[in-house]
């Protein structure tokens, strides 16, 4: 990692004491990771762009809260969580709308692009819970602790929601890696 | 150890302690079916990772930018004239307190007042001026080093940005590539069949 220099609660105990640079580079460091978990938990690029915004500001404004300097991934993405939801909780009779995914294509030699395609599905047939816990786990290597304190929910429920999540997005998406890694292979 | 008694799960996200991977890892060298139980979630990794992170389509506004300046009194406090108004304000206290503390003194011949009169103004006056340059000094030493803060702060930034861009360039040329030589092969592929 090439902005690890600087470990984030550094970061955070310099941006408390008034110095700007050092949460911008936070900003700098974290701004992609926030914006692609709220693009998979809010499905649209102007809105996911917005609740960044909102959500980095959000932080910077109650920094000195933060209890545990080394903690502030899983507080920002906490904080990113509650916005979120917040919006989806505003707009709920459009998202509902949403809820019926498409049919799985049969698992085929399939390009990458369409790859991008069965996994965007394969996720949006896991509950909501279910698809953030995955997100949240796989995406961004958070560890269970870190995302039940991110989800407000007890470790036990969020193991409970991968492992099951796991199982649903294996029966897919396993024969399509298999099978598309088999016919890659052999075209070469 | 039987099949439903290992973790898998939580040997593959590696979320179990190091005894309780190798009571699994045991078990994978012994078992077939849990091997590839193993390598269906690795492959179900595989896929979920294989899609790209979206860029962030425009930059997220740094706390230093325009929109979110403090407001004007929070600026003038943060300001390098500070110093100075501080050194007015505080010498003006100093001499009105001075002016009604002091006691009251015995009239003075008329000759001796108008001197004494033109000794405190002196003094006064020089005092000003020491105080007023003092400020001054701090105040311009105070800019220099913002200035220079600044730049500092700036040139960082745009450091960062560009290795970040460099970084993005790098991918985006490596996935483009990758979609050459992808495509490159099916033809070739295809021209091959009958």
């Amino acid at each position: 990692m090439i902005f690890r220099e600087v470990e984030d609660r550094d970061l955070v105990l310099q941006a408390r004491t008034g110095d700007v640079e050092a949460y911008n580079r936070l900003v700098s460091r974290w701004e992609k990771r926030v914006y692609n978990y709220l693009l998979k938990l809010v499905a649209d690029p102007d809105d996911a762009l917005d609740l960044s915004q909102d959500v980095f500001l959000k932080a910077y404004q109650s920094l000195r809260r933060l209890e545990d300097p080394a903690r502030f991934s899983a507080w920002l993405f906490r904080i990113a969580h509650n916005e979120a939801y917040s919006l989806l909780r505003r707009k709920k009779p459009e998202t509902e709308v949403e809820d019926s995914p498409p049919p799985a294509r049969p698992a085929s030699d399939m390009l990458p692009v369409e790859t991008s395609i069965a996994v965007a599905s394969a996720l949006r047939r896991l509950s909501p819970d279910q698809r953030e816990a995955v997100v949240l786990k796989i995406y961004h290597g958070f560890k269970f602790d870190e995302i039940a304190e991110i989800l407000d929910c007890p470790a036990s429920t969020v193991k409970s929601r991968v492992y099951t999540a796991l199982d649903a997005l294996k029966q897919t998406l396993a024969p399509i890696q298999r099978t598309g890694g088999t016919a890659r292979k052999n075209l070469h | 150890m039987s099949c439903s008694n290992i973790d898998l799960k939580g040997y593959f996200l590696a979320e179990i302690p190091p005894a309780e991977r190798r009571a699994v890892e045991r078990h994978l060298a012994a078992c077939e079916a849990c091997r590839q139980e193993l390598e269906r979630l690795e492959l179900t990794r595989t896929a979920l990772l294989s899609v790209r992170e979206e860029p962030v389509p425009q930059r997220i506004a740094f706390v230093s930018d325009k929109v979110l300046e403090p407001s004007w009194w929070q600026r003038f406090w943060q300001s390098a004239p500070r110093l100075g108004f501080a050194s007015a304000a505080m010498l003006s206290v100093a001499i009105l307190v001075h002016a009604f503390t002091r006691p009251a003194p015995v009239p003075p011949p008329a000759l001796d007042r108008a001197e004494i009169r033109q000794v405190v103004d002196q003094q006064v006056a020089a005092r000003l001026d020491a105080a007023v340059s003092q400020a001054l000094a701090a105040a311009e030493q105070r800019h220099r080093e913002e200035t220079a803060r600044l730049l500092a702060a700036a040139e960082q930034r745009f450091e960062l940005q560009r290795r970040a861009d460099m970084v993005t360039i790098q991918e985006n040329f490596e996935y483009l590539l990758k979609r050459v030589n992808v495509l490159q092969v099916a033809s070739v592929y295809r021209e091959g069949e009958p």
